[in-house]
């Protein structure tokens, strides 16, 4: 690099990378010092180092471990219904039909209700409107109280964070098909491509980047997933739904473990990390530069 | 033929539309019953439309107040994402080199860190700036957005990043040829090109932003500086909700996002259009 | 270009010196009045003797967070001096507590429940012994820490069975026994007896407190738990608790159906006879209108016990870390606020808390808090054990236990024990 490319470099990167350190990798650093310490969180109480002792007793969790495949298990399943069903939207949407605008707002909606709020009014209908379902149509198998069975409990975080993300994958994924260029589709129908052709063989293609990023997203965010967690299982029944962040939290700051939740945080990123980051160069690696 | 084939494709997306939307059924109708209502159901109709608590709501939050420190916090966060994370991401694109490769890669794994795991250490940072630059961080709104701009960076970047690739590079070449500097190449040619994407990220990050409740709740805390979902406390007690105030406050919350996202996706459509390059 | 050049420079700088320095619109930290009624009363307040620090609030009952911020305007009025109310929501209140001390942040006054949630927060507690308002505390109500009175409490609460007195006679509920015949009866009758609800307190927290509490010496008998010392499963207490709360299984509505909300609402509706709940509870009347029935409080009946459960479930305390000044202000604010006229009506009237301060008297009581009052006032009470539980044990080890019992038909009360013998070796360790 010459030298005044350097300069640009830095001029266009530096203020955003300065923030992002000192909000971002200063805390995390922070906290895998932390991990090698036994310390409750209460800056004047002792910190004891304890070495590789709060890494060691993880693998005796079977807590943990039971929540990291609880996490899993619901990341696989979400991963495929938010996409399938964003693609879907997506696609839908962009056709020139007179109620796709409606539509499109009216996927994206579940969106901006945030994060605590909407598992409380999840449960509203996976108690109050199931039960009554359940009671019209006799169909007492499907409709109960989902959160009160540990796998189906499962299920419904899961339809609850599709019924989220959805949307957001959506728009993704409309930005992605808006830049195919109409000329390119003419063009093939003109050649007699049927939908599935001009599907596969050029919006799909194009739409990599959008792969990319859907996926990745909704890796991190069902990974990460909080919230919903809390507000409509609470990690129940009997913990068959306790994910990773949640159970992270509860080492933190229900137990006061602090070393041990950083050291549960550090090792599940290592492993998550590794996965995601294979799963984006592999995508990228696919993406066409126009 | 065909034309019956679009009514009923018309049909069973508005029905899939309005089956998708049920759950915001709930959170309107139970805006408008006192808890025995709610009792007797919650999923039936209110037997009245009376907007009193509504009123008691708004009243509660200091709504006016409450939804300008939103706004405020908001639009700002928002403008500065969208600014340095598209040129950051550019340069990263740009300049294929090790050093871009690793950065790129660092701020997406950083996405997958849970933020609970942060907050204790983040809260330890910003003292220190607070008491060794005398910077205030922490129960102002600048230090807020500054916190917005550090956790939301990453995904501004990869979004961008992953569509830099539409950006044409031949237009960059012969900008630079009639001698354009590298802000003048990024905020005449790149910028506008990327219009879709940035209108995705900035709705992405306005209802994000809107709704947030943890960073605010760690940061704030006069009630002055409260947002709006920060001002929703007084309706969720240990083991009880004032549903119908939660319920008229989550709908009061909602609402600007809405209108703000019904204008910006019609700009996405248009933007496509004109942004093409001639 | 020139444009550009220019708009770009103006962003960096703007960028720079705006994210560095901080954005217009902010505070300059807590010392500058908010903005809005704070502001105006202060110029209006007579002149006090001597202008004292402005002093922050942070605490954890959501339910008298808007009387306490007009109680905080009152005080303003009357001395002059500024307080500022903090918000939170329950659930979050002790993590927020926790990131606001970790930054240095305040609060000048915070609340905090008794047992570990005190102890792990002491380094903060500013010494309390030798402010006035201590000696006005009821006996054993205050918080101790090393021996120092640290707290002063919210106000005494109390729980037990919450029954309705036009389905129930409490002399049908006195043993096992009897306690059982009167489930069945109920069940009978086409009602549900008792109803616990899903929330891990009331599903398993307060109900779970009698066994311990019934204990020679309760916190001996944690400490011997937490070694491995003793077995609830092999305490006599426990195995009748078992008995009852298999009896309760047999014969009422699974709680794991029933929310906070339900099972309050079934209860004034007259379709639930009684509940384990607390004289908080009764709040929850408010719009049912009349309820056209009696309610009482009486104990569990479990092992003979005749006594209701009460405690304190929160104190306020003073942060030592604050400066001195400020610890200063504080404390003038706790001693208006038990000492002055408007300061015990608030509390009484406003709060409604039963006091626990023996110059506060009780007024305009609701039939179940008159109840504990009343108990808290002779002295027949039982402790609140579960305040030496080990921190956190309730919510994460041993709600889940209490699940499984209540899902699983085949689960018996004697095996519950057993794994909520397994559960607490694990948290304890």
């Amino acid at each position: 690099m010459k030298r005044k490319d350097k300069g640009w470099f830095a001029l266009f990167t530096v203020p955003l990378l300065f923030i992002f350190t000192t909000v971002v990798i200063i805390p995390f650093i922070i906290g895998i010092v932390y991990s090698f310490y036994k310390w409750d969180g209460i800056p004047a109480n002792p910190k004891i180092f304890v070495g590789f002792n709060n890494f060691v007793q993880i693998f005796q969790d079977d807590r943990f471990i039971a929540s990291a495949w609880n996490t899993v298990k619901f990341t696989v399943f979400a991963l495929i219904a938010v996409n399938l069903l964003g693609l879907v939207f997506s696609l839908i949407v962009t056709t020139k039909l007179r109620v796709s605008n409606a539509a499109r707002t009216m996927f994206f909606m579940p969106n901006l209700i945030g994060g605590l709020i909407l598992g409380y009014i999840w449960q509203f209908i996976f108690t109050d409107a199931f039960n009554f379902i359940g009671d019209k149509t006799g169909l007492h198998s499907i409709f109960f109280n989902w959160l009160l069975d540990p796998q189906y409990a499962l299920y419904a975080m899961v339809i609850v964070f599709t019924w989220q993300m959805a949307g957001y994958t959506m728009i993704i994924y409309i930005a992605g098909i808006q830049g195919v260029p109409d000329d390119l589709i003419e063009a093939a129908k003109v050649d007699g491509a049927n939908l599935w052709h001009r599907l596969t063989r050029i919006i799909f293609p194009l739409l990599m980047p959008s792969f990319t990023i859907c996926l990745f997203l909704t890796l991190s965010g069902a990974f990460k997933i909080f919230d919903v967690n809390l507000s409509l299982t609470k990690g129940g029944p009997s913990n068959a739904t306790e994910m990773f962040a949640m159970n992270i939290y509860n080492e933190i700051f229900g137990y006061g473990h602090y070393g041990l939740g950083q050291a549960k945080a550090i090792i599940f990123f290592l492993v998550v990390a590794i996965i995601t980051l294979t799963q984006v160069i592999i995508t990228k690696k696919r993406e066409v530069q126009m | 033929m065909k034309q019956i084939g679009k009514y009923v494709s018309e049909i069973l997306l508005v029905v899939l539309a309005v089956a998708f939307l049920s759950p915001v059924y709930i959170m309107v109708v139970n805006s408008f019953k006192n808890r025995a209502e709610l009792y007797q159901s919650a999923l039936a109709l209110p037997s009245s439309l009376s907007f009193q608590y509504y009123a008691q709501a708004m009243d509660k939050m200091n709504f006016l107040t409450a939804f300008r420190n939103s706004l405020f916090v908001t639009v700002v966060s928002v403008l500065f994402i969208v600014i340095l994370s598209s040129m950051t991401a550019w340069m990263l694109v740009r300049t294929n080199n090790r050093l871009s490769q690793i950065i790129f890669m660092t701020l997406v794994a950083t996405m997958l860190i849970p933020f609970q795991t942060l907050m204790m250490p983040l809260m330890q940072v910003m003292d220190f700036i607070r008491t060794n630059f005398h910077i205030p961080m922490l129960n102002t709104h600048g230090g807020l957005i500054y916190m917005n701009v550090g956790f939301n960076a990453s995904m501004a970047v990869f979004l961008y990043h992953g569509f830099m690739k539409s950006v044409p590079i031949a237009l960059e070449e012969a900008a630079t040829l009639d001698g354009c500097s590298k802000f003048g190449v990024f905020w005449r040619i790149v910028f506008p090109l990327l219009k879709t994407i940035t209108v995705t990220i900035a709705i992405l990050d306005v209802i994000a932003l809107w709704n947030d409740y943890l960073l605010p709740s760690l940061t704030l805390a006069d009630k002055g500086l409260r947002t709006i979902p920060l001002s929703t406390f007084y309706f969720f007690g240990e083991f009880t909700i004032v549903w119908n105030l939660a319920m008229a406050g989550l709908t009061l919350t909602v609402i600007p996002v809405v209108i703000f996202y019904v204008f910006s996706q019609k700009y996405i459509i248009k933007g496509i259009a004109a942004g093409a390059v001639k | 270009m020139k444009k550009v050049k220019k708009v770009f420079g103006l962003l960096t700088a703007t960028v720079l010196i705006g994210a560095l320095v901080g954005c217009g619109g902010s505070n300059s930290g807590s010392s500058s009045p908010s903005a809005s009624a704070s502001g105006s009363a202060s110029a209006s307040a007579p002149a006090s003797a001597e202008k004292l620090k402005k002093i922050t609030i942070f605490q954890s009952k959501v339910e008298i967070a808007q009387p306490l911020e007009d109680l905080a305007k009152k005080y303003t009025q009357e001395t002059g001096n500024q307080v500022e109310v903090w918000g939170s929501a329950g659930d979050a209140y002790l993590t927020q507590l926790q990131a606001k001390l970790t930054s240095n942040q305040g609060p000048s006054i915070f609340s905090i429940g008794p047992g570990p949630e005190a102890a792990k927060f002491k380094s903060y507690f500013y010494d309390l012994s030798n402010e006035p308002y201590v000696k006005n505390i009821a006996p054993n109500m205050d918080l101790k820490e090393d021996g120092k009175t640290v707290g002063v409490p919210y106000g005494v609460e109390g729980y037990g069975l919450v029954y309705n007195k036009s389905l129930v006679d409490p002399k049908n509920v006195t043993d096992l026994a009897s306690f059982t015949k009167t489930l069945q009866d109920l069940k009978a009758k086409g009602k549900n007896g008792l109803s616990l609800s899903q929330e891990a307190y009331f599903l398993i927290g307060h109900i779970i407190n009698t066994p311990f509490a019934l204990q020679p010496d309760p916190q001996a008998f944690i400490d011997k738990l937490n070694k491995g010392e003793v077995k609830m499963a092999d305490t006599k207490e426990f195995q009748e608790f078992g008995k009852f709360i298999d009896a309760i299984k047999a014969n009422t509505i699974n709680p794991m159906q029933v929310k906070y909300d339900s099972q309050m609402g079934d209860f004034a509706t007259g379709k639930t006879a009684m509940v384990h709940q607390g004289n908080w509870s009764y709040g929850m009347f408010k719009d049912y209108g009349k309820l056209g029935f009696d309610v009482g409080m009486m104990p569990f009946p479990l092992a003979g016990n005749n006594k209701l459960a009460v405690g304190v479930a929160s104190n306020w305390v003073i942060n030592g870390k604050a400066d001195p000044d400020e610890i200063k202000a504080a404390s003038a604010f706790l001693n208006w606020l038990f000492t002055s006229d408007t300061g015990k009506n608030a509390i009484v009237n406003d709060f409604k808390f039963i006091p626990a301060m023996t110059n506060i008297e009780a007024a305009n009581l609701d039939p179940l808090s008159k109840t504990v009052y009343d108990a808290a006032k002779s002295g027949q009470t039982i402790p609140w054990a579960t305040n030496y539980f080990p921190q956190g044990i309730i919510i994460n080890d041993l709600t889940p236990v209490a699940q499984e019992y209540f899902l699983k038909k085949d689960m018996t009360g004697q095996q519950f024990l057993q794994k909520l013998d397994a559960a607490w070796a694990k948290a304890s360790k």
